[in-house]
């Protein structure tokens, strides 16, 4: 059978066709690219590995119910390490090259405080889990907090110490940063208001093993309580060097003690009169969406999630809601968010005030007696 | 005066681990004329061999101790031959980077092979703790101090009661020297890199209960064993041990009694101050040229 003019003409029409459709199938599943700056290496990859996987976890989650009105997400990830030099340039490296419409940003403060110059001249919106409150009040309009800010921690903190622990004396012993003294600062001010003053206040640096001498000079000082400002390494040393020094006086931990990065550190007695707080009480017996991730991300990853992680996750479908409203411009965007008032996630209510931040509540927990697995001892939610 | 009695003793464990680390900085610099700034690393090396052994191959104590310190004297070793051998007819600067770069390839090859996340070693003394006046004392940090004395005790004797020390020190000396009166002067030079290794080992052993095994925990105990070395004097071992005990007290005495917050600013303080006004250190060892 010979291939007439006919022929060809009507397989150069059906090609051109089938390539038209192609490339509209093409565009219309060209994915929604969102840019992570995330610490997977070095000292703050501890929790920064959590939220690369919480956020991985969305993505696909996300993608499975159809992404943002039939497109696809992908999050691109650059690594800040433990530098504000490096979060910068992973900044600005995903802002030229990748152009993402949304960005997820460092859960460190002093990370957030290094890019938030950079993301104003971008001008497309991130969520952050920073808790420092110097980040919110610079006043970019670009930036939306995904957790409590360190003065709602602090103030957790004091209400575990002054309603549930009844302390007289405190101390307070924090890491030597924006987080660990806006957090020691707030602290102190609350509890001086509440008419009890703390005896004492000490300070560590980051990269600091050793932490007798801080924690005597406290106890030296007649603290009955210790309030504790840490990252997840270092608190969990804190914790075991105090059992070690003989310590039995109650500590106030704040969260990233508790998370299970820190935990796998401590065994059960190094836990004995510990209290904290944590971002989120992730227990999965209560069933619903927090068994769901709880035990999803358990089996996924093979470690057990933490709340920081949870509030990335949270944040990339609130994100998904927007964008699945208002699409991808980043002005509609940003006052969508902006306009947020009381949107259910898995690990809190999320409600943005002028400053851009979400989430108000809390909990307090303490290990149940002889084992890791913390309890709920009292939910905070504060105004 | 109880929690004066915890603070000495604590400073003296962490110094003492200073100390080794600065010993194995000082033997290898004496040797070879080159300053290990991957010294830290080795330090780091020595916890996770110490990982392998004990929390991974599950052995006993007295095995898992003995087959960790033998990783890191093969690790000696090999660094001697890869790198050392290569680097050695280089010029200063070229040393300096290949030990940086060395050091920053470990910490690396130590985060790919177990992740960032750290490891709780444990001691063989467990969690025990002794009362001695109301001063709750750690029996890991007497450990600490007893093991160190004992290291200082056996670098003694190895280096002035032992032909092979003796010739480790000849070969510091003068090496030229040393070749002419015909001593194994390589073999030798590869031993004051396996001593160090093996001595950083030690120092990683006893740390990793005190500060879990952490793959950044380098670079801050190279740079006190260096402010250690600096304090007691370059090339000298009793200032190495001198000038580790002396960071170690300085850092939690200091905390205590001055500012937790400028604690670190009270041994670099101190270490600057040598620099400049005494830059032989304690012990007075001249300052060579070479590394």
């Amino acid at each position: 059978m010979g291939f007439t003019r006919k022929d060809f003409l009507g397989s150069m029409i059906a090609a051109t066709m089938l390539s038209l459709t192609g490339a509209a199938h093409g565009q219309q599943a060209e994915p929604v690219l969102i840019g992570a700056t995330v610490p997977m290496t070095g000292p703050l990859s501890l929790t920064g590995k959590q939220y690369q996987n919480s956020l991985t976890m969305a993505e696909e989650d996300i993608n499975k119910a159809g992404g943002i009105n039939g497109r696809p997400i992908k999050i691109v990830f650059e690594d800040t390490q433990a530098s504000n030099g490096t979060a910068v340039n992973a900044f600005v490296k995903l802002a030229q090259e990748t152009k993402p419409s949304f960005f997820f940003l460092s859960s460190y403060s002093t990370q957030n405080l290094a890019v938030a110059p950079e993301l104003k001249k971008v001008q497309v919106p991130a969520m952050y889990a920073g808790g420092a409150d110097a980040v919110a009040d610079g006043g970019n309009e670009w930036m939306f907090r995904i957790r409590p800010a360190d003065s709602v921690s602090a103030e957790g903190m004091v209400k575990a110490a002054v309603d549930v622990i009844k302390a007289k004396k405190p101390g307070i012993l924090y890491i030597q940063n924006d987080f660990g003294q806006g957090g020691a600062q707030t602290a102190a001010k609350r509890l001086e208001a509440a008419g009890i003053p703390v005896v004492g206040m000490e300070a560590y640096g980051q990269n600091d093993k050793d932490f007798s001498a801080q924690l005597l000079s406290l106890r030296s000082k007649g603290a009955d309580t210790i309030l504790i400002f840490n990252y997840p390494q270092d608190g969990a040393l804190v914790l075991r060097q105090a059992k070690v020094l003989g310590f039995k006086m109650p500590l106030v931990t704040s969260s990233a003690a508790l998370v299970p990065a820190a935990l796998q550190l401590l065994s059960p007695a190094d836990l004995e009169g510990v209290w904290g707080v944590t971002d989120a009480f992730m227990d999965a017996s209560v069933g619903g969406r927090m068994k769901d991730y709880v035990e999803r991300f358990k089996a996924k990853f093979g470690i057990d999630p933490d709340p920081y992680g949870l509030a990335y996750y949270d944040g990339a479908f609130l994100m998904a809601e927007g964008m699945r409203k208002v699409g991808t411009d980043a002005k509609a965007l940003r006052e969508w968010l902006a306009a947020v008032n009381g949107w259910q996630g898995i690990g809190h209510v999320y409600s943005y005030d002028a400053k851009g931040n979400g989430v108000r509540d809390l909990a307090v927990v303490k290990a149940k007696a002889g084992t890791k697995t913390l309890e709920l001892v009292q939910p905070v939610t504060l105004n | 005066m109880a929690d004066f009695i915890q603070l000495l003793v604590n400073g003296l464990a962490i110094g003492s681990v200073y100390a080794l680390a600065a010993i194995g900085f000082v033997i290898v610099y004496s040797a070879t004329g080159v300053v290990n700034f991957a010294a830290g690393q080795f330090v780091m090396f020595g916890t996770f061999a110490g990982v392998v052994t004990l929390i991974n191959a599950q052995l006993p104590w007295s095995v898992a101790y003995g087959a960790a310190l033998a990783i890191m004297a093969l690790f000696g070793a090999l660094f001697f031959i890869t790198v050392y051998l290569p680097l050695r007819r280089g010029s200063i600067v070229t040393i300096i980077i290949g030990t940086v770069a060395v050091g920053i390839i470990m910490q690396n090859a130590a985060l790919l092979s177990f992740g960032s996340w750290p490891f709780r070693l444990p001691s063989p003394l467990e969690d025990r703790v002794v009362n001695l006046g109301g001063a709750i004392i750690s029996t890991h940090a007497l450990g600490v101090v007893g093991v160190t004395t004992l290291m200082v005790a056996g670098l003694w004797v190895l280096f002035n009661r032992t032909s092979v020390g003796i010739g480790m020190r000849a070969v510091a000396q003068d090496l030229q020297a040393a070749k002419l009166m015909g001593l194994k002067v390589n073999r030798l030079l590869a031993l004051s890199w396996v001593l160090a290794a093996v001595l950083a080992g030690v120092a990683g052993l006893m740390l990793g209960p005190m500060w879990f095994a952490d793959v950044n925990m380098g670079d801050p105990i190279a740079l006190k064993a260096f402010a250690a070395t600096i304090i007691g004097g370059f090339g000298s071992l009793p200032g190495a041990i001198v000038g580790g005990l002396f960071v170690g007290l300085s850092e939690v005495l200091g905390a205590s009694y001055v500012s937790s917050a400028y604690k670190d600013l009270i041994s670099f303080g101190i270490m600057i101050l040598f620099l400049l006004v005494r830059p032989q250190g304690v012990f007075g060892e001249k300052i060579q040229d070479r590394g």
